[in-house]
């Protein structure tokens, strides 16, 4: 009976071919846009019109690909497409047409494949409503403004839904899976339907206040298994390496903006499946040194706060932590390297309460003017 | 307790005639009661909540939509906890102590506890080290009246994984289980530990007794004594000894005992663990200030040894005070002792201190607002609100031709059920059951805040602000270092509200 | 189920170099192609080519490729090659010209007018929906499936003597001496067991294999097919940009279920969702075939099929169809108004075996077909079951044999190792002896190519 090798017949693929679903998180701020073009050349409208057809790339390589596209505007963060069901899906600029030429319109689109013209036109249209929505105002108050914490989080929560049923990628659920099951799709062990990737375009600097909500974003990408693309135009990045990295995406640089589609058809076109087996350009030094908060130096080696994880270049005057007013306990920094000894236990307690006004003096009067 | 009555019910509710027969009796027999209150004091079994009194018919005889609210209910549960900010041990120590005794050979969780336990610890330990990137672990088992050591105090997740493997898979579950023996060995081994970091011991105890050879109560004492806090996960049923010493090293809470109901249950337990522990007192550890290392990685052009494994590796991090090679972080450097992270480990820990605050219910009266998720575009049931039933036209009047069909055939199924719709208190918007848990769970950021109302969007009552004017305010030009500014969202929160002036004089300079 | 949809395709690689030029120059065709032919890498490949204005050279391309992946790397070279799609000059590749610019006006939209379908510009009076069009397929599909298996049909659904003709020539049925009546051949009942889009597409390639023989242009045949497949499900089309041939074909294809139209002489057309399908691959389950299944799958559109561990199946149906397709693997046992009962021995599936069922086909109909209430289960048939089934089947195949080509008597003994190892890379290799210097490989042509580089190096 060993002769029978019935080996052959049983090829089950672990892994099934799942679809992708590809979302694009493009900046659509006017200003950064209008200094890119002043320096490279590459405008809005051309790059959306390469961001398009990158989308329509994807979206060919299988009927079931899907694809989202979302900006990352002035303020905050909208869907172009697929728009916000109920909202408005007519073009601005379409509505004042004749009839005839309504017609010729139509005929037009004729010409192109209707899943990409779908995507077309949704995100072109919800585009026009964003900016013709934006005033002069807005602008001048928020010229670097940036969304980016917004935008990951819709993007993360919609492909929550789509890729795993709203289930989170938790495999525990017993119950959860059978309801995906009988949906009637493929599924893989962790109850995910479609794998998931993020793109970001990116032209504006590091919406510095956003630190933890991006980061916070980007454990959550790296929990759910979907990299983080980054093609950063202009303004290099830290925030955005690190999110690459943590969750194994492509960073670049691209020297020639111009050359905007070569470089995604390149870079970040490969699915789940062709990273697999393709050597994709990575970043290899990503900057992962910290800034201390006393004086911003970029640091080697620094002194952290227990209570709170604030980073300081030196350990703080009085050994008051300047960000949560901690009183702290500097004595183990001097025997670094030697075995640490569990402090005596006669010595007195911290007091942490009553320390808030004496702490705000400390550090307003004691830390010197940041250079810049 | 509640729960478990609740569970006992529901699965005895799926039995043959008898027992429910029986339950419906005792209902009526108890409603008379209540008429006549003579009940002077209840026994808390006396109360028991029948799954299928709480169920409401809708109009026409259909219960979707209680088993709708059901379902969310149940799923909110877990969800819905204490979200003021308060300070936590996020450098935690912690020692885990499996019970691999005979007792664990039991096959009420199945495939049987000793597996279940097993599987569930591994997945314990890559939580843990998620949740809490610069804290150490180590596992200890009680076997055949030993307590046996499975990995020792470290902080990568891969080492205690494959200890895991290799010492505790191929054991077999014999003898008794020592709690005493266990919980001195996890006491010795947090000995050493600095007093920054909290000390934990999380217990699995699958048996009913414990064979120590002298008087635990002393163990107990000495573990108070070392500012040691104590969870235990009980399988089969409470212990006194356990609970007396959850509550003796924890202030007299015994919140840190549970007994488990279902595998799920039992995860649900263990998961709860991984999350860095409230601290209450200033006694479970002192604040310090800790010397860390932040090593740049670099790719070599030829294979070095890792001061760490002695492997052959190509790229690693360089230790900045040794320049030795480590090929894992984060981790303290095998030569100089220095503790080396990546600042993005610091950036894992952050939502434990700023908690995203729990999102409430939309009651039906506003449900007319939202028509789908502001996030993820998952439809909302549409139940035509009795008030003002122009309003809601007016909302979801632009609505393509599908959707409001689909929605109209919705509308009697769900009359009774919840709106399915949860808003963040901050802006407004409304979101569905599932974005909610995973914006609580994973997320931990709310995409409405975030994203900022925009005038297109319907479906949010009004458009607050104040999250953006805040942030606005503190864009500096010059800020290009991220920890610094994640210091400054440190300080914007509550835990000094002290220092508020101090910090944003920084960022105005 | 894929591998039968597959089989169609490779016909298609048959096809000489001077077709796949002609087919290449529709928009439709060549996105059509590159999405159902091209393995994931050479999509890839072609996508990275498709916007360089430049050749690239291979070395690039194989830089590109993780150096353990190489057997992919190579099916995808040679699936390229094979479709004519890349030219290779002075060791760089280059897209074919036509491909090149065609799919490029696919992606960015620049085609001409009416290169994926061109819409009526006018209101159809007697216009339908897209619930019409569904159950207009559905009914005639399913009463070619049901002449087939030769049930009753109403004479007004029976199937016309264009689609008669079609299955007698594709020998799904033949014509007994004993009877005028066709008969179901045992290639029929295999059919009758592949998915829905996989038997469209077996249909539609019988109907090309007998189109060029009715000399039709197989280009013009395929343009269409695969323009039928990027159009959009309840639009109506005009006719006017059709060719001669296909508006000959409509006719046809109306009688499939494939469009609709409401009259012969009427100038507009629609498609319906077994159009619309056409072009998606399989391995995608998820929403398109699925949803063509539910389209054609027999009222019930969540399954039917228990089967339980101890080989006894219960199906919950009572179209005669599916019973006539479960009595050709399975043993019935007894039958309610709406439940069928049976029971899979090994009788039943040697029978079906012998019919030229494979154990593949009838795990994955049954697969499909499951019910909701086994659809829970993972895997969605009881493991048992399905073992002894594909057990069943082996018990025949003591010997196998593999169409091929037999190499020998190499020079050395590394070139006989470096053509191993190459062959095994693009996953022909059969079988090879060491000792004897012996190759068997199931293609020979890159083979001979590579023998052919070696041995004039310099070049």
């Amino acid at each position: 009976m060993d002769n029978v090798d019935g080996t052959e017949h049983y090829n089950f693929k672990s892994n099934p071919d799942l679809p992708t679903l590809q979302v694009i998180i493009i900046d659509t701020n006017p200003v950064a846009w209008e200094l890119l073009k002043q320096s490279s050349g590459l405008g809005f409208p051309d790059a959306l019109s390469q961001i398009l057809i990158f989308a329509n790339a994807h979206l060919a390589f299988s009927l079931s690909n899907r694809a989202a596209v979302i900006a990352n505007h002035l303020d905050g963060a909208h869907f172009l497409s697929p728009a916000p069901p109920g909202s408005d899906l007519t073009d601005p600029d379409e509505a004042n047409l004749t009839p005839e030429q309504q017609k010729i319109v139509s005929q037009q689109k004729a010409s192109q494949y209707r899943v990409f013209r779908i995507l077309e036109d949704e995100v072109r249209a919800s585009y026009r409503r964003l900016i013709k929505s934006t005033t002069v105002e807005d602008l001048e108050k928020n010229p670097n403004g940036s969304a980016l914490s917004g935008a990951l989080g819709l993007a993360l929560t919609y492909i929550n839904r789509v890729c795993f049923g709203g289930t989170g990628g938790r495999s525990g659920g017993a119950e959860e899976k059978v309801k995906i099951n009988s949906a009637g799709g493929k599924v893989d062990d962790t109850g995910r339907m479609m794998h998931a990737k993020i793109l970001i375009v990116s032209v504006t600097p590091d919406p510095a206040p956003q630190y933890i909500s991006v980061m916070n974003g980007v454990f959550a990408a790296q929990r759910l298994k979907v990299p983080i693309d980054v093609c950063k135009l202009r303004e290099s990045t830290v925030f955005l390496q690190q999110a690459a990295d943590a969750t194994g995406g492509v960073y670049m640089e691209p020297e020639h903006p111009k050359g905007l589609l070569q470089y995604l058809m390149m870079g970040f076109l490969p699915d789940q499946l062709a990273r697999e087996s393709i050597i994709l350009p990575t970043k290899v030094d990503v900057d992962f040194r910290a800034a201390c908060f006393c004086h911003k130096k970029v640091l080697d080696i620094g002194f952290v706060c227990s209570i709170c994880l604030s980073i300081f270049c030196q350990p703080p005057e009085g050994a008051v932590c300047s960000t949560c007013g901690t009183k702290l306990d500097v004595s183990s920094l001097e025997n670094i390297g030697k075995p640490v000894v569990a402090p005596p236990k006669k010595k007195k307690k911290k007091k942490v309460t009553d320390s808030l006004s004496e702490s705000g003096v400390a550090s307003a009067a004691q830390s010197p003017a940041p250079e810049g | 307790m509640a729960d478990s009555d609740e569970d006992f019910v529901l699965e005895s509710s799926g039995d043959e005639r008898g027992p429910r027969t029986r339950g419906s009796r005792r209902q009526t027999r108890k409603s008379k009661k209540e008429d006549a209150s003579a009940a002077p004091r209840r026994e808390k079994w006396e109360d028991i909540q029948r799954s299928w009194d709480t169920v409401v018919e809708a109009a026409d005889g259909s219960i979707a939509g209680a088993v709708i609210g059901l379902l969310e209910a149940t799923k909110r549960k877990r969800l819905l906890r204490d979200t003021t900010p308060i300070q936590r041990g996020i450098i935690r120590h912690l020692v885990l102590v499996l019970d691999l005794s005979s007792a664990m050979v039991e096959k009420d969780l199945r495939p049987t506890r000793f597996l279940l336990t097993l599987r569930y610890a591994r997945d314990f330990v890559t939580e843990y080290f998620e949740q809490n990137p610069i804290s150490q672990l180590s596992i200890v088992a009680m076997h055949d009246g030993l307590a046996m050591r499975i990995s020792d105090m470290g902080g990568n997740p891969s080492d205690h994984l494959t200890a895991l493997q290799e010492k505790a898979f191929p054991l077999e579950p014999k003898g008794a289980s020592s709690l005493q023996n266990a919980l001195e060995m996890a006491r010795a081994e947090l000995f050493h530990t600095p007093s920054h970091g909290t000390r934990e011991i999380f217990v699995i105890f699958g048996a009913l007794s414990s064979s120590d050879p002298a008087d635990i109560h002393e163990t107990i004492n000495a573990l108070v004594d070392d500012r040691i806090q104590i969870r235990v996960v009980g399988l089969a049923a409470q212990v006194a000894v356990c609970r007396e010493m959850v509550m003796k090293t924890n202030d007299g809470d015994d919140s840190g005992y549970g007994v488990v109901l279902d595998e799920a249950h039992y995860r649900e337990l263990m998961m709860a663990a991984t999350s860095p522990p409230i601290t209450k007192s200033e006694s479970t550890s002192t604040p310090s200030l800790l010397m860390m290392g932040f090593p740049s990685r670099t790719v070599e052009n030829f294979e070095t040894l890792c001061s760490c494994h002695s492997n052959l590796t190509k790229g690693g991090y360089i230790c900045p005070r040794c320049s030795s090679k480590i090929c894992f972080l984060p981790t303290e450097c095998p030569c100089c002792g220095l503790t080396l992270i990546l600042s993005t480990h610091l950036a894992r820990s952050y939502h434990h201190l700023f908690p995203l605050k729990n999102w409430v219910e939309v009651p039906w009266s506003d449900a007319h607002l939202s028509t789908h998720c502001f996030s993820c575009h998952f439809a909302f049931p549409l139940n035509p609100p009795p008030t003002s039933p122009s309003k809601s036209r007016q909302s979801h009047g632009l609505t393509t031709k599908g959707f409001e069909k689909g929605s109209q055939s919705q509308n009697n199924s769900t009359q009774n059920a919840v709106s399915q719709r949860y808003a963040c208190p901050d802006c407004k918007t409304h979101f569905c059951i599932d974005c909610d848990i995973f914006a609580h769970e994973s997320l931990h950021n709310c995409p409405g805040c975030q994203a900022v109302p925009a005038s297109v969007t319907k479906g949010r009552a009004n458009v607050s602000s104040t999250t953006t004017a805040n942030s606005r305010k503190l864009v500096g030009h010059n800020m290009k270092t991220q920890v610094a500014e994640a210091t400054k969202m440190l300080e914007k929160s509550k835990i000094a509200p002290g220092n508020g002036t101090g910090s944003s004089m920084d960022v105005d300079v | 189920m894929s591998s039968q949809a597959m089989k169609g395709f490779e016909q298609l690689e048959g096809l000489p170099e001077a077709i796949f030029k002609r087919l290449y120059q529709q928009p439709a065709t060549s996105l059509a192609i590159f999405r159902r032919m091209l393995p994931n890498l050479a999509k890839t490949f072609v996508m990275a080519m498709l916007f360089n204005p430049d050749p690239i050279p291979i070395s690039t391309l194989e830089g590109w490729v993780h150096p353990d992946k190489n057997s992919l790397k190579e099916e995808a070279f040679a699936k390229l090659r094979q479709l004519h799609l890349v030219t290779e000059r002075q060791g760089t590749f280059a897209l074919d010209a036509t491909f090149k610019t065609e799919l490029t006006k696919a992606l960015t939209g620049g085609g001409s007018p009416g290169s994926f379908g061109l819409p009526c510009d006018t209101d159809d009076k007697n216009k339908v929906d897209i619930s019409f069009l569904d159950k207009y397929a559905t009914e005639q599909w399913e009463s070619i499936l049901h002449f087939m298996v030769g049930n009753e049909v109403p004479s007004s659904r029976r199937p016309s003597e264009g689609v008669v003709r079609l299955l007698l020539h594709g020998k799904l049925m033949e014509q007994t001496r004993a009877s005028s009546e066709a008969v179901i051949t045992q290639l029929g009942f295999s059919f009758l067991l592949q998915e829905a889009n996989a038997q469209v597409w077996t249909l539609l390639l019988l109907y090309l294999d007998m189109a060029e023989q009715l000399r039709m242009d197989p280009v013009d045949i395929l343009h269409f097919l695969f323009l039928l497949g990027s159009l959009e499900l309840g639009q109506d089309y005009d006719m006017k940009s059709l060719t001669p041939t296909q508006k000959g074909m409509l006719e046809d294809l109306r009688d499939y279920g494939i469009v609709y139209q409401r009259k012969s002489s009427s100038r507009r057309f629609y498609p319906t969702r077994l159009a619309t399908a056409l072009t998606s691959e399989i391995r995608a389950t998820s929403s398109p075939s699925r949803s063509i299944q539910n389209a054609i799958s027999h009222g019930d559109e969540n399954g039917f099929l228990i089967v339980e561990t101890n080989y006894r199946m219960y199906a919950y149906t009572n179209s005669p169809l599916q019973i006539a397709v479960l009595n050709l693997f399975a043993r019935l046992i007894s039958r309610f108004p709406n439940l069928v009962t049976a029971r899979i021995t090994r009788e039943s599936i040697r029978q079906a075996i012998g019919k030229g069922i494979t154990a593949e086909q009838i795990i994955d109909y049954m697969t499909v077909n499951a019910h909701p209430q086994l659809r829970k289960n993972t895997p969605v048939l009881p493991p048992t079951v399905v073992d002894q089934i594909r057990l069943w089947q082996i018990e025949g195949e003591r010997m196998k044999a593999t169409p091929g080509y037999l190499f020998k008597e190499f020079s050395t003994n590394s070139e006989f190792n470096a053509v191993c190892r190459y062959a095994n890379d693009l996953g022909v290799l059969v079988w090879a002896d060491q000792n004897k210097g012996n190759l068997f490989v199931s293609k020979h042509e890159q083979i001979a190519d590579f023998i052919r580089k070696r041995a004039q190096p310099n070049r």
